[in-house]
């Protein structure tokens, strides 16, 4: 995505210098100032502010270079260009900043959207089995059953997606100051795993202690969010019945995570696009999750100033989680002996 | 015959839920539906178990605790919303006996109704050994067994996990445990707290990742689970 906006500004620069070339007897300087703002303004609507930095830079030597008196030199001989370069860059700038604002609405507006979906899917279940056993009171057993597990498991669907969306909210409000305290890793993955009631889904996960681990100075409910969503991400898209492996070890400056699953591989695109808001594989509409797992699962790393990757293994996926120890621990056992 | 238990909530459905439920194991209950109309039933009635919620319409039901305790010693456990961790440790620090967070299963609460019930009929006696499952405990030695075999312990490891097994199945805070265990001064050392669980549990859990015997309570406490309590 970055790298074709590149390309594309590379492709403009070339682009408008040919015009400018061609034309340069019949154009004014102030023409082929506003001529070299183009691909400036194309990259800073993408919103990225390190790419529109770049191109203005390479835009503004480009017009210093060839157009401005003397040529093919970067001496400036009249100072009123200097503050031609700056608008470059203030221009760039501020667009950049208006396009990142419209995005993060573009986010919101989806964000509502994956939302009254995942909500109202339980929801309907709820309301449909709920209805279903009050007005057929002589249902047979088995249907009776059925329709109150499916009661059941909606109601801890949308449990689930309250409690992340409530984390959600926390993060957004207290991005500062988290409540941080010390976190036995070890110790948040034994809550994660109980989430899950599925007995067999306990059965399905190995956990390997490959260190000693060390306390860990963090948010431990988001912690433990953060593991609950890439468990449940694992099993999800899992193939059926496989095991799912989490690694844990810990190093002098970091905790590294470490969970696989067994799955058919990804494109890069794809893997690159998993942790960005609601993004689902294929088509969103008959997934049982939601698509805002992951993509808190990374800014619950953020918050941590930590870093999370997935990549394919030879038959599955694994998701890597690096946090850095911000703080490091006493030695509880020396300090009270 | 149960002595009633006062459910002081103001949401009529899961106030019904939960005195069906009582009803249907024999027990009695009164139904309060504010902090003011729970003080009149409370003055009332000869209530064996309150259930309090603790957000009510008129007033915070904490306060309430805080106006029964130390004169009034009815076990009383909490029900809560479960991102109220604070207000949970700040309940049982003014003396509530446990808690349950919503959404909560009927089958968790009534288990720790029981827990409490048991604890009325048989307050803990300081007694020479403690069981639970396979794990036993003298305290007057200080030794420790799993299945019959002595653990190794330090008198540390010892004293918490004496601890937890004198306190089966309730809410044990972080600050109590530390004032407890490691003596008053070391309420903020969680460090320690939680270096030490995690010792124990390689020593006594089967699988360290999925204990059985000392359970987390995220933001709260540990709870030390027994089946078989003493």
């Amino acid at each position: 995505m970055i790298q074709r906006s590149y390309f594309l500004a590379l492709l403009l620069l070339l682009g408008i210098t040919l015009v400018s070339q061609l034309f340069r007897t019949q154009l004014e300087l102030i023409n082929i100032a506003l001529i070299h703002m183009v691909p400036i303004i194309t990259i800073a609507l993408r919103g990225n502010m390190r790419a529109t930095m770049l191109i203005t830079t390479l835009s503004v030597v480009l017009f210093d270079l060839l157009y401005v008196p003397p040529q093919y030199s970067f001496n400036v001989h009249d100072l009123i260009y200097i503050w031609s370069f700056i608008l470059f860059y203030v221009v760039g700038y501020i667009i950049t900043l208006q396009a990142q604002r419209i995005h993060a609405h573009e986010i919101k507006t989806m964000l509502l959207n994956t939302l009254s979906h995942d909500l109202k899917t339980p929801l309907s279940s709820i309301l449909g089995n709920a209805s279903l056993l009050l007005s057929q009171p002589k249902l047979d057993a088995t249907t009776q059953h059925e329709s109150l597990s499916n009661l059941y498991e909606s109601a801890q669907r949308m449990d689930r997606l309250i409690a992340t969306l409530l984390d959600n909210a926390r993060l957004q409000h207290q991005q500062t100051a988290l409540p941080k305290e010390w976190c036995d890793i070890e110790d948040l993955v034994g809550v994660a795993i109980a989430e899950f009631h599925s007995i067999e889904k306990r059965k399905r996960l190995h956990v390997h202690v490959d260190t000693p681990m060390t306390l860990f100075w963090g948010d431990g409910a988001l912690l433990t969010r953060l593991l609950v969503n890439l468990m449940d991400n694992a099993f999800k898209y899992s193939y059926a019945s496989r095991p799912i492996l989490l690694r844990l070890s810990s190093t002098p400056q970091t905790i590294e995570l470490s969970l696989c699953n067994s799955c058919a591989p990804l494109a890069q695109k794809e893997l690159d696009a998993m942790f960005g808001h609601f993004y689902r594989l294929d088509n969103t509409a008959d997934i049982s999750g939601n698509g805002i797992g992951l993509a808190i699962c990374k800014e619950i790393v953020q918050a941590h100033t930590g870093t999370i990757q997935a990549y394919n293994r030879h038959d599955g996926i694994c998701i890597d989680v690096t946090l850095p120890l911000l703080r490091h621990p006493i030695d509880a056992i020396k300090a009270l002996s | 015959m149960m002595p009633t238990t006062l459910i002081i909530e103001d949401d009529e459905s899961i106030a019904l839920l939960i005195g069906r439920t009582i009803a249907s194991m024999g027990g009695s209950t009164a139904i309060a539906k504010s902090k003011s109309e729970a003080l009149t039933l409370l003055s009332q009635h000869a209530i064996g178990l309150i259930l309090l919620d603790l957000g009510l319409p008129d007033g915070d039901g904490k306060e309430l605790i805080k106006m029964l305790r130390p004169t009034n010693t009815t076990p009383i456990i909490v029900i809560s919303a479960r991102s109220d961790e604070k207000e949970i440790v700040t309940s049982l620090d003014w003396g509530a006996d446990d808690y349950v967070t919503k959404p909560f299963s009927i089958h968790e609460l009534m288990a720790r109704v029981r827990s409490v019930q048991r604890r009325l009929v048989a307050p803990v006696a300081i007694e020479k050994l403690s069981y639970c499952n396979a794990l036993s405990l003298d305290h007057e030695s200080h030794t420790a067994f799993l299945h019959s075999e002595p653990l190794k312990l330090t008198p540390t490891e010892f004293s918490l996990l004496a601890y937890l097994m004198l306190h089966p199945n309730r809410v044990l805070t972080h600050a109590q445990l530390l004032r407890e265990v490691w003596g008053i001064g070391y309420q903020q050392e969680m460090q320690y707290l939680r270096t030490y669980i995690n010792i124990l549990r390689k020593k006594i859990e089967p699988n360290p990742t999925q204990p059985h015997y000392i359970r987390t309570e995220m933001g709260i406490g540990y709870r030390f689970y027994c089946h078989f309590e003493k």
